[in-house]
């Protein structure tokens, strides 16, 4: 750099003031612009595909595409609090399937007792779907806890085995009427992922609660701090005295309920449980937190920021369905999305500590 | 004696900071030439652009009178000129000839990796570092760091190089570790090698240096032949005042025991045997000994990083059972640990969070944080350390060396403990943070609180310390007051082999 | 390593009550891998069934009726699903050669990728009997035993076509692009539908055969096309997707799949989806397994032709009340 003679005062009394060159301004806008960049990408998809087809800005094709976000973007915060801690959580997908076929068969068959059989209300249904998820998760943060599995294995194990308990749990069959009866008390299932409040799905509502919900625990509070701590430094947050394992087991806690959630939803809408229900799911949610700037090694990452990412992920696959773009062609361009999303990420890096050194 | 490098009228920018102005620097054929500054001086930056990993802004540089560009470090290597980083850049998963070789193997047939040629040249060079006795196939991550020291030098040597440049290489090592370092330099020097030698530890570098040039804030301040100066000469060169204000002893009176250690142990490769110590309020106990001695291990278990299997623990009189870190930290313990990037700071934090990571719990209304009392507390503290810092917001990572390890000092005392521990408290901070943290050690003991640290450097634990403990194979060996202590004296028991002997 | 009691405890409940909650439901079934063949080393008589995922009802169906017939004919069976793997497939071909099985029974993971894995077998002198599925090769298996996917798509057409009045928009739903019946599904609709100039395809997506995928999709086509009349899926499972949407939107459009599952039959008579068309799965498991008895009982000789095709049969809401276990009564 040899512009170095633009007159402009430096702002820290410490070190002797630094000129500000040129193109440091320019610098700053591109950072700006790169941190804001799902926001970006997904203004750039809305207006392509806007004037390639006049049904893609629709009130109702807006509602529906949020919707379709809504199941993606619960799975990807559950995942963001596990990524942030410096894991990852490859189960979801299949942890959603489990909570959904265990759901699925309480509201078809309900629980068998040796004395007879028991219909639980679709509240217990759904919490118990919830619980399964959370505990699922539990034995995930106990095995990279206490027995020290590496988080990628013992979720990739976990990937299997809650696959195959979903598939075990109906002997692979489908769970095809889930509407209930009335004699049982156990109707009105479909209100979470069929029904809608104020003219906006009910999924769409519980995406906003979840999410206003973690981004309360991310950034307000003890906690949400030692989140990014963990992922930070691990041996730093031993030292301050933060419960480094209880702070892991939690994440994955938080994690299959989420994914639990997710699977109840997808489930609801359909109308029937499967036990491949959600089958790859869990790289759509990494991806939609990687979009949104969570960094795999921990630490660094934001929900409002996953939600964009799986705001982005949902609105370029509805889109290209929309506009009838072949399957091959959305896998292309989904990928292709998604690395630039990663290459622009570490161009941002790059961009803030080059600009830290001028500045410092 | 002749010049072997010269640097004329070098600048260098970073943006618009100048981090060299107009510095003309000679270093001598067959001596050790010796650079010292604070951090942030511009040593390192000239050493960088010596080996051609940085190129100057302006300015010549001459290599035996003749005119050179050395615009990568593979000229500069071509040229003889080798460097020692600070950060060993070897592979602990290879072998010592595999290290050495590493990226300019030896070719058989062309293709084919000559390992029997490598093992040989590589038993040459460790002849001529005069560790015949180390044996080319181990593998480096089992060599101790001294030893790993001198394979990065063997790499060097490897080249044919006529100027050695090593960036601190002692600061990882001890004591005999040095001495083996020192050996190997002389010999160098009598190859007619070259060496530039950055450091900070002014007892060590008299020992071997034979010019010195001091550095501060960007200029070439002094450079004087090493046996017309004395400590406090180079010391009022590099901080531009008198050395004497240096370290603070602290004189406050001594109270009641705040911690009281009885037989504690702790199993491992480096263990902690049997070990039993007492600090009153108002005191300030140094703990001296060699790299690998147990010291580090003893404050992780004080703190409840690691598990003793015997011996107990009590502050303030009440025995702390349960070992574990918040349970310690609790009773009134705090750590501020030996390697802040490892340990202390969280790096992908802000100043603010990385203060009150430990204390965060005390600032909520009802769950929730409450970002005023953060703000508050935090400022605060910096306030009360005299913390230099852009901003409360700032990465942690954007402070010099000294602000870092007061922002982990700053989150230990916010814990409220009654005996603070710090392990090498001042290791790889310059003369004036040193100077400060020493300050700052004193004041502490002064309101009453218990210091225990750590330190490797005879100097500043016979300056700082009212009691010193020497440590060697997890025992403590000796015990000094201020008044009785003698360099000679710690030099003796850290070495000390009989605890040892009496075990086995 | 040490463990608090109190932790380890919490893990064994958390195992359990996950554990006790999936397995509350199975159990009704033997579980899929029906091995009553593992003490038997003997040669003759394992008769080794591999399908793709038993998920799907057709292919349990199918796993379950050539399991039953070679029971019923002295054999011991050994059913493996490869999930549409070619490379588990492959291993599963070494397992059946390893234990010198008898006979195989393959719905197979691949037309062309599943040509090397039967010919290992044919090497080591096992038979194989291709079910559901042609491969792209003759003279490797002994028998591929298809339903007529072409005649069945076309009868499928067919209804849809007069379903429709011959005329408006529609969607299609393919299934997973590399599945040779996707694309013979595909055309055999076409092959009718194309013939009227008022029946007009406003939208073609692949839903990869999958019941939450077909929704999603439908949802977003009917987005863009409102006024679509009918919906076509290349199998059952998009079928019920399509309509879990079409019922969202509260709309009334036309259904029609493919396979004949029991969902969809009961969908039929229910009035909601319209029709489906049956491939005899059960029939062509049997088929499959009663010539390779007679091939082995022959001492590997058969006299049928290698590639056989059977007819699909239609189901529509006046014959939906008599189909079972894939298959009409009385065809």
């Amino acid at each position: 750099m040899t512009d170095t003679h633009v007159a402009a005062p430096a702002p820290t009394a410490a070190a002797p003031p630094p000129e500000e060159p040129r193109n440091t301004a320019l610098a700053r806008a591109a950072l700006l612009l790169l941190r804001g960049r799902t926001l970006v990408v997904l203004v750039v998809l809305i207006i392509i595909f806007s004037s390639i087809s006049s049904e893609y800005l629709t009130q109702s094709n807006l509602i529906l595409m949020t919707k379709h976000v809504a199941i993606n973007a619960i799975l990807a915060i559950g995942v963001t609090f596990v990524i942030l801690t410096g894991g990852i959580d490859l189960s979801v997908g299949s942890i959603a399937g489990l909570a959904s076929m265990v759901a699925g068969g309480l509201l078809f068959k309900g629980l068998n007792f040796p004395g007879g059989t028991v219909f639980f209300s679709v509240a217990v249904v759904i919490l118990i779907g919830i619980v399964v998820g959370a505990l699922v998760g539990a034995v995930n943060g106990l095995l990279i806890t206490r027995f020290k599995v590496a988080p990628f294995i013992a979720t990739l194990g976990m990937l299997y085995v809650a696959r195959g308990a979903a598939q075990l749990h109906s002997n692979g069959g489908t769970y095809p009427d889930l509407a209930g009866t009335e004699a049982r008390g156990n109707t009105g299932f479909g209100f979470i992922g069929v029904d809608s409040l104020l003219g906006i799905p009910v999924a769409v509502w519980i995406m906003v609660v979840v999410a206003a919900a973690a981004i309360v625990v991310t950034t307000k509070t003890p906690f949400g701090k030692h989140i990014f701590a963990v992922g930070g430094n691990e041996r730093a947050a031993v030292l301050s005295g933060i419960r480094v394992n209880r702070v892991k087991i939690a994440v994955y806690v938080i994690s299959g309920a989420c994914a639990a959630l997710a699977g109840l939803l997808l489930t609801s809408e359909l109308g029937a449980a499967y036990p491949d229900t959600a089958t790859t799911y869990e790289l759509n949610a990494i991806a939609a937190a990687v979009l949104g700037g969570t960094a795999l090694a921990g630490g660094r990452g934001t929900i409002i920021g996953t939600v964009m990412g799986a705001f982005v992920i949902g609105f370029l696959s509805d889109g290209l369905v929309l506009v009838g773009v072949s399957t091959f062609w959305q896998s292309v361009v989904k990928g292709a999305v998604i690395i630039f999303a990663v290459i622009t990420e570490q161009a941002q890096q790059r961009l803030q500590s080059s600009l830290n050194r001028r500045t410092a | 004696m002749s010049e072997i490098v010269e640097a004329h009228n070098i600048s260098k920018n970073y943006g618009g900071v100048r981090a060299l102005k107009d510095v003309t620097f000679t270093a001598y054929r067959g001596q050790v030439n010796v650079l010292v500054g604070e951090n942030g001086a511009g040593k390192s930056t000239l050493m960088k652009i010596l080996s051609g990993s940085e190129q100057p802004t302006s300015g010549e540089i001459r290599l035996d009178g003749e005119a050179v560009q050395l615009d990568s470090p593979r000229t500069a290597q071509a040229l003889g000129i080798g460097i020692i980083h600070q950060e060993l850049s070897l592979f602990p998963n290879m072998t010592i000839a595999e290290n050495l070789f590493a990226g300019r193997e030896l070719r058989k047939g062309g293709r084919f990796v000559d390992a029997g040629g490598q093992r040989q040249r590589a038993r040459d060079v460790l002849k001529r570092l005069g560790q015949d006795k180390l044996d080319p196939d181990t593998l480096v991550g089992d060599l101790p760091i001294g030893q790993q020291q001198l394979v990065e030098i063997g790499r060097a040597l490897l080249e044919d190089v006529r100027v050695l440049i090593m960036d601190e290489p002692t600061s990882a090592l001890s004591n005999h570790e040095v001495d083996v370092l020192f050996e190997v330099m002389a010999d160098l020097r009598k190859q007619d090698v070259t060496v530039i030698y950055i450091s900070h530890k002014l007892d060590e570098f008299r020992r071997i240096g034979d010019w010195v040039t001091v550095f501060r804030d960007g200029s070439l301040v002094a450079h004087e032949s090493m046996s017309k100066t004395d400590t406090g000469w180079i010391v009022r060169q590099m901080v531009g005042r008198d050395p004497d204000s240096l370290y603070v002893r602290n004189s406050s009176p001594v109270g009641d025991v705040l911690l009281d250690v009885r037989g504690l142990s702790v199993p491992g490769t480096v263990k902690v045997d049997d070990v039993s110590l007492t600090v009153r309020a108002g005191e300030v106990v140094g703990i001296y000994g060699l790299m690998g001695a147990g010291r580090t291990e003893l404050v992780e278990t004080l703190m409840g990083m690691r598990q003793a299997s015997s011996g107990q623990v009590s502050v303030r009189g009440v025995e702390e059972p349960k070992g574990t870190v918040r349970a310690r930290m609790a009773a009134g313990l705090a750590l501020v640990p030996e390697d802040r990037q490892r340990d202390g700071l969280v790096q992908t934090m802000s100043v603010r969070e990385n203060i009150l990571l430990s204390t965060l719990a005390r600032m909520t209304r009802s769950g929730l944080l409450n970002a005023g009392a953060e703000q508050r507390t935090a400022k605060d503290k910096v306030g009360e350390l005299a913390i230099k810092i852009p901003g409360l917001g700032a990465l942690v990572t954007a402070l010099s060396g000294g602000n870092q390890q007061k922002v982990v000092l700053a989150r230990a005392l916010l814990t409220e403990p009654v005996v603070l521990l710090l392990d090498e408290p001042t290791r790889g901070i310059d003369v004036g943070a040193k100077s400060q943290i020493a300050g700052l050690m004193a004041d502490l003991a002064a309101q009453g609180f218990g210091v225990l640290f750590i330190s490797s450097e005879l100097a500043e634990v016979m300056a700082m310390a009212d009691r010193v403990l020497v440590m060697a194979r997890g025992r403590i060996t000796a015990e000094f007051t201020a008044e009785n202590v003698t360099e000679e004296a710690l030099v003796t028991a850290s070495a000390s082999e009989s605890v040892l002997e009496a075990q086995s | 390593m040490k463990f608090v009691p109190s932790r380890r405890a919490l893990l064994a409940v958390g195992a359990a009550s996950v554990l006790a909650l999936s397995a509350c439901g199975g159990g009704d079934d033997e579980a899929s891998s029906s091995g009553g063949g593992e003490s038997a080393p003997a040669a003759s008589k394992l008769v080794v069934i591999i399908t793709p995922s038993p998920d799907n009802v057709f292919f349990k169906a199918e796993q379950d009726a050539a399991a039953a017939q070679a029971k019923g004919l002295g054999y011991e069976t050994l059913v493996l699903s490869h999930d549409d793997d070619p490379t588990k497939q492959s291993q599963q071909f070494d397992t059946a050669i390893s234990r010198k099985a008898a006979a195989i029974i393959l719905d197979n993971a691949g037309a062309d990728a599943s040509v090397t894995a039967i010919q290992r077998a044919k090497d080591a002198n096992i038979p194989t009997f291709l079910i559901d599925r042609e491969i792209n090769k003759t003279g490797v298996a002994v028998a591929q035993i298809v339903s007529n996917n072409a005649q069945g798509a076309g009868l499928g057409g067919q209804e849809f076509a007069k379903l429709m009045g011959n005329k408006g928009e529609y969607a299609e739903l393919t299934g997973k692009p590399t599945d040779t019946n996707a694309g013979v599904r595909s055309k055999g609709y076409h092959g009718i539908l194309d013939q009227y100039p008022d029946l007009k395809m406003v939208a073609q997506q692949s839903a990869n055969w999958d019941q939450a995928e077909a929704l999603q999709k439908t949802q977003t086509i009917l987005q863009a096309h409102p006024n679509i009349k009918g919906i076509i899926a290349g199998n059952d499972t998009m079928a019920l997707g399509a309509y879990a949407a079409v019922q969202a939107a509260k709309k009334d459009i036309i259904v029609v799949g493919f396979d004949g599952s029991p969902d969809v039959v009961s969908s039929i008579q229910k009035k909601a989806i319209k029709a489906t068309v049956l491939q005899p799965a059960s029939k062509i498991a049997q088929m499959a397994v009663d010539q390779a008895d007679a091939y082995i009982k022959a001492g590997g000789k058969t006299d049928q032709a290698e590639k056989q095709s059977i007819d699909c049969v239609l189901v529509n809401a006046d014959n939906a009340a008599t189909v079972k276990d894939f298959a009409v009564a009385g065809s």
